[in-house]
């Protein structure tokens, strides 16, 4: 059966229309979304409102988590002063924007969901804010999945969508401790796992304007990422009408993010 | 010339013990720096005249640099020197009586300078730190997956990690082996292939159970305080 997964909605209404229309008109009919329904997007309350009457099974993500807990989450992932002023901006707007309802709502999400083998999250089973971006080293990558007890890790956060399959793994180990006199040596091998990333919705960062999310089919593992034009101009009018930095509209329009990449994308705060 | 390094960790205010291991470090040839790698304090004793004597050594000690461990990190935290975190770990794991009996054995004079210890140091290739990369409480053994020690390593980009946590002496090396990974998206596949780093976790012991380090022949040697004669570890001393 073919399931659909979507992340980073941030808030873009027209992206997230018009995904879920292309969802519905193949007939798929579970969905599951990775988080950021809000955060740097003109329309936090609307977005938000969709998924839950869908009823999509939704997990936190990392601009739910700091509307609710507050920016002390992780400003420090920002690249420079200037990015993170904006980013402080728009989460200051977003905030007053929220009613209480949806941010009671953004507040219930658990921050994974699993079904089976498959474990659904925004960045990575350790944090919200963990990029598992499709370069990062690949024994990293399998310690993240096969950790936290999963054949097939969803995960969101970095905007790109992908497929990562680790396979063919192996490490060699020598063992000397106070009790044996001799080496110990043995290899293990690892299990075969997979990394979906389900890209952005509401700002993709892949070098086009179109929307993205990913269909899975849970008898094959076949996994179909999947692009959705829409209406761009309209989610950009909306962020400068609404007095967010005009940059927002701009990285929309283009599909790319230059300037605000983060130098350490593999950084976890620890605050 | 040879260049040595001590670790020594879980001394939980064992000063007899301390002054154990100076005393045969003063025995050893080529030691240059000793590393305390936490877990200075715990509930079992008064901690203060190991504390004093760390912050103050005495005469022909080799001077310590120390790391703030597991049980620093919940007497600092329950003490209110970690924001709002309290010394959940301890409590849910020992109990309310080893919360208090850990506050007892520290005089708070002591705090302020425990609260300045860092989490770890890196050192040449090398990272010194009562856990891991991960935390302060991750308990790294020779048992831990492959998987796991590799990731620790790589979040740091060290070659080495020497831990103390788990108060086990072991040196497990990873010594080959390797991953393919495709990547598949909107641009085609890509086909990577990743060798495994040859790379090391130490765990380097607790109390009187101490690790040598040779910096130039990336040799450990695992001791006992006051049994030096009868070292397990590779090399001679």
């Amino acid at each position: 059966m073919n399931h659909a997964i979507i992340s980073c909605l941030l808030a873009n209404l027209p992206a997230a229309e018009a995904v879920l229309n292309d969802i519905d008109r193949q007939g798929i009919d579970t969905i599951t979304c990775l988080g950021d329904l809000v955060g740097y997007g003109p329309q936090p309350n609307e977005v938000v409102e969709l998924i839950r009457k869908r009823g999509i099974a939704t997990c936190q993500g990392c601009w739910d988590e700091d509307i609710i807990d507050g920016l002390n989450a992780c400003e420090c992932s920002y690249p420079s002063q200037l990015a993170e002023r904006r980013g402080h901006l728009a989460h200051q707007w977003t905030d007053d924007q929220l009613t209480d309802e949806n941010k009671s709502f953004l507040a219930s999400l658990p921050t994974s969901l699993r079904r089976d083998r498959l474990l659904f999250v925004h960045g990575s089973p350790n944090s919200q804010h963990e990029y598992l971006l499709p370069n990062m080293d690949a024994f990293a990558a399998l310690e993240r999945v096969e950790t936290a007890g999963a054949d097939i890790l969803f995960c969101g956060h970095t905007h790109q969508p992908y497929v990562r399959e680790l396979r063919d793994g192996s490490i060699r180990v020598r063992l000397q401790n106070a009790d044996h006199d001799c080496d110990q040596g043995e290899e293990l091998t690892l299990p075969m796992r997979k990394i979906v990333n389900a890209g952005s919705v509401g700002e993709p960062r892949h070098g086009s304007t179109n929307a993205t999310y990913v269909i899975h089919n849970d008898a094959t593992d076949e996994v179909e990422i999947k692009e959705v034009a829409y209406d761009v101009g309209r989610t950009c009018q909306a962020i400068v009408e609404a007095g967010l930095p005009k940059v927002f509209a701009w990285r929309l329009s283009h599909g790319f993010e230059f300037a605000e990449q983060a130098e350490d994308a593999s950084h976890v705060c620890e605050r | 010339m040879i260049e040595r390094w001590a670790l020594v960790s879980g001394l939980r205010g064992d000063l007899e013990t301390y002054d154990l291991i100076q005393r045969d470090l003063k025995k050893t040839r080529g030691v240059t720096a000793l590393f305390v790698l936490g877990d200075l304090v715990g509930p079992e004793r008064n901690c203060d005249a190991l504390l004093d004597r760390l912050k103050n050594p005495h005469r022909g000690d080799l001077k310590p640099d120390c790391i703030y461990g597991w049980w620093e990190e919940q007497l600092l935290a329950e003490r209110g020197f970690r924001g709002e975190r309290k010394a959940d770990a301890l409590r849910l794991s020992q109990g309310e009586d080893a919360v208090s009996a850990l506050l007892n054995t520290v005089n708070p004079s002591h705090l302020k300078w425990l609260a300045s210890l860092q989490f770890g140091f890196i050192e040449l290739d090398c990272a010194l730190i009562h856990g891991s990369s991960s935390d302060v409480g991750d308990n790294l053994t020779s048992e831990t997956s492959p998987l796991i020690l590799l990731d620790r390593l790589t979040r740091l980009n060290v070659n080495r990690l020497f831990t103390a946590r788990s108060t086990k002496q072991f040196h497990l090396e990873l010594t080959g082996g390797g991953i393919n990974s495709q990547v598949k998206d909107l641009n085609g596949k890509r086909e990577q292939q990743q060798e495994v780093p040859k790379r090391s976790v130490i765990g380097i012991g607790a109390g009187l159970n101490y690790t040598l380090y040779d910096v130039g022949s990336d040799k450990t040697h695992f001791l006992t305080a006051g049994r030096q004669t009868k070292t397990k570890g590779m090399g001679f001393i």
